[in-house]
């Protein structure tokens, strides 16, 4: 009969016990955190687009606001052109007694002689 | 304990109903699976293209119409935002209500109205292009079935000051006339659209696909015109037509250095919003061609100039120095007979027979004496040293017989044409018949004359700016028609005619005026002259150095006032003194 080794039942000759390290839970804190990074981005996108989505609209009411005024200004604009129509003013200015000149006085100054106030008031020697 | 080897019915009948269930539900997943696989593998392209169709909105946004300007700055004509009513009439419940309430604030007739918003149709527009705020007011009535959507509608604010420059557009904001005619294509504009996603209340997705082209706005066009002048040129016109019961005047105001329309009048004018005449003759025709609403004879009617044309003979032979002003042109009689029998003959359609309009003996004259006392006989003699061809081309030279390029809609160019073996028409031409002028073109042939001796297309867009601020100048063409000391020798000719001749009307005090009186027999239906004339008078001032043309054209005057003297050369005399001081040209000193 041949002799053989015996082992003892259960244990395996590969592991061994290394000394300086001990064996540790799993932590759970790196998911916590990475979770939490989710859940704040996730919050801040939805912040993000609700504050993006606020602006659009709040450009949108501007954008209203400032085609209302440009039509209000047109229509200002164009009260003036037609209160400045001569058609207008003119029968008004009748009722009131004011006439067109009918003719301007200008005087003419002879430039041979040498006067520096006339030089100065018109070079083309002719004051109104 | 022994088991039996046989299941109870009941058994049996349990599993195979939990099979089917089970089975039923592991088919309504994979039916499931498969639908939610055919969505969004197999149809999703399609389906997320119909999604989008039903939340895209393409709008087309209209360009803003291009405003017009006068010289100075005030508008003649823009476009605003307005609104269109209209009903949907499967809506109405009230429809006698709504046509009796709209009816009375719009001025529209309550009985047509209820007509038509009782009628089968599914969309009667009430009114177009009305007041917002009066829109608005209507609509706060809150009647079922009444709507408004937002349309532009083009205002003229100097109403019918300006309606011969500016002309008109059509219901559509289209240019029917005028420089909203000529101008359209750069007035329009070009047109925007955006295209956006929208929620089911309408509301624009913030986030969603947006693509937006804007509008590009028309362009502006600055004009030439001079707003008060125009309205006083306008009024002066009205004023002759009072008085002297013609059908019409026109006037044309040039500016001697640039060419440059100041002002386009006629009479009668046109309201250009509502496109309706303010003739009160015409109020209520069916004929708006016979009533002249809209037609500008300033620049698209003709009419034979008479002696105003003889401007023209006498600037020819004095620059081809066939004649001196002092050439004394022997036995001018008052009658010339150039075919024989033709002075004899009662025969209107005999030509050969010319006469002045005021009987004189047989006389020796001066050139300067025929132009001034306008004597047909003289000026025939005068033209006569030219032959026909010289003739020709020195009123082709001017201008006359072709249009004279302004930038206005459907110039006329005028009839120079001389039917052939025509023995007379040279001395027909050389007094104003036999030829067909525009007021424009006489205005422009008399402007060449102020500008010594050259001609200017006239023009009345001084500049056009478009959206992006940039700016377009009018090109101008210029040609030397006669030498400038020519020129100088007709405006002293045009002087004497207002100062001891014809054209004393015309005088302005203050202010040197030159200018040349124009009566023209109309010939009428068939052909043949009639006793209604064509006044017109032609002038320049100051003459020494010319600022200002203006011509102006009174058609058919009554009979006390049928020679250009009598009615047009006090209109001129009125508009040119306005034109001068509008300007503010300094006198030159003489009294009237």
């Amino acid at each position: 009969m041949t002799a053989q080794t015996l082992r003892r039942p259960g244990v395996d000759e590969r592991l061994r016990v290394l000394k300086g390290r001990k064996l540790r839970k799993p932590s759970v804190a790196p998911w916590m955190f990475m979770v939490l990074i989710a859940i704040v981005a996730f919050l801040g996108l939805g912040f993000a687009r609700t504050s993006l989505d606020r602006s659009a609209f709040e450009l949108a009411e501007l954008n209203k606001g400032i085609a209302e005024q440009s039509a209000l200004n047109e229509q200002l604009r164009l009260e003036v052109a037609r209160l400045e129509n001569p058609a207008r003013i003119a029968p008004l200015a009748d009722e009131m007694g004011l006439v067109i000149p009918s003719d301007t006085h200008q005087l003419l100054v002879n430039l041979d002689v040498p006067s520096p106030v006339v030089a100065e008031a018109d070079h083309d020697g002719a004051n109104q | 304990m022994a088991v039996s080897g046989t299941r109870s019915p009941r058994s049996t009948a349990a599993k195979a109903r939990m099979a089917l269930i089970g089975l039923v539900v592991v088919a309504a997943w994979l039916g499931m699976g498969y639908r939610l696989f055919e969505i969004q593998v197999v149809r999703a392209e399609e389906l997320a293209e119909q999604g989008l169709s039903q939340r895209l909105v393409t709008r087309e946004m209209a360009p803003q119409r291009g405003k017009i300007y006068d010289r100075n700055g005030n508008l003649l004509a823009m476009t605003v935002e307005s609104k269109s009513l209209f009903v949907v009439p499967d809506q109405v419940t009230e429809p006698l209500w709504v046509a009796q309430q709209i009816g009375g604030l719009l001025g529209v007739d309550s009985e047509t109205l209820y007509e038509r918003i009782t009628s089968d149709r599914d969309f009667v527009y009430i009114k177009r292009q009305v007041d917002g705020v009066l829109a608005e007011e209507i609509l706060a009535e809150g009647m079922a079935g009444v709507f408004a959507h937002p349309e532009p509608t083009r205002i003229y604010p100097a109403g019918s000051v300006a309606s011969h420059v500016t002309g008109f557009v059509n219901i559509d904001g289209d240019g029917q006339e005028g420089l909203e005619l000529v101008y359209e294509d750069e007035l329009r504009g070009v047109p925007g659209h955006a295209e956006y996603e929208r929620d089911i209340a309408g509301r624009v997705i913030p986030q969603g696909y947006t693509n937006i082209v804007p509008a590009v706005p028309g362009t502006d066009l600055l004009t030439t015109i001079d707003l008060p002048l125009q309205y006083q040129a306008q009024e002066s016109c009205l004023s002759a037509l009072e008085l002297t019961g013609a059908e019409s005047c026109w006037a044309v105001v040039l500016s001697v250095e640039t060419g440059e329309v100041l002002a386009l009048v006629g009479a009668p004018v046109f309201d250009p919003e509502t496109r309706q005449t303010l003739d009160p003759s015409c109020v209520g025709s069916d004929d708006p061609v016979a009533c002249r609403m809209f037609a500008n004879f300033a620049v698209r009617g003709i009419y034979e100039p008479g002696s105003t044309q003889k401007m023209i003979t006498f600037a020819a032979a004095l620059e081809e120095n066939e004649v001196q002003v002092g050439t004394v042109i022997s036995d001018v009689d008052d009658e010339l007979e150039l075919l024989e029998g033709a002075c004899r003959s009662g025969n209107d359609d005999v030509h050969g027979c010319y006469v002045d309009f005021d009987e004189h003996e047989t006389e020796d004259m001066t050139v300067a004496e025929i132009f001034t006392r306008s004597s047909n006989v003289g000026t025939i003699r005068v033209a006569e040293t030219l032959g026909q061809a010289r003739l020709v081309e020195y009123i082709e030279k001017f201008g006359l017989g072709e249009t004279t390029g302004i930038d206005y809609s459907v110039e006329a160019p005028g009839i120079l044409r001389f039917d052939p073996g025509c023995q007379t028409c040279w001395a027909s031409a050389a007094i104003g018949y036999s030829v067909a002028v525009t007021p424009l073109q006489m205005a422009a042939a008399y402007a060449a004359i102020g500008n010594d001796g050259v001609w200017m297309t006239p023009h009345i867009v001084r500049s056009k700016v478009d959206s992006d601020g940039a700016t377009e100048v009018a090109r101008v063409e210029t040609r030397q028609v006669v030498s400038p000391a020519t020129a100088l020798l007709m405006r002293e000719l045009l002087a004497s005619v207002v100062e001891n001749g014809t054209g004393r009307n015309g005088a302005v005090d203050g202010y040197r005026v030159g200018g040349k009186t124009g009566t023209a027999n109309k010939l009428g239906d068939d052909g043949r002259y009639t006793e209604e004339t064509r006044a017109s008078f032609v002038g320049m001032a100051p003459i020494n150095d010319p600022e200002v043309v203006v011509a102006v054209v009174i058609d058919a005057p009554e009979h006390d006032y049928r020679t250009g003297g009598l009615s047009a050369a006090p209109v001129f005399s009125e508009i040119m003194e306005q034109a001068l001081h509008r300007l503010g040209v300094s006198p030159d000193g003489r009294e009237r």
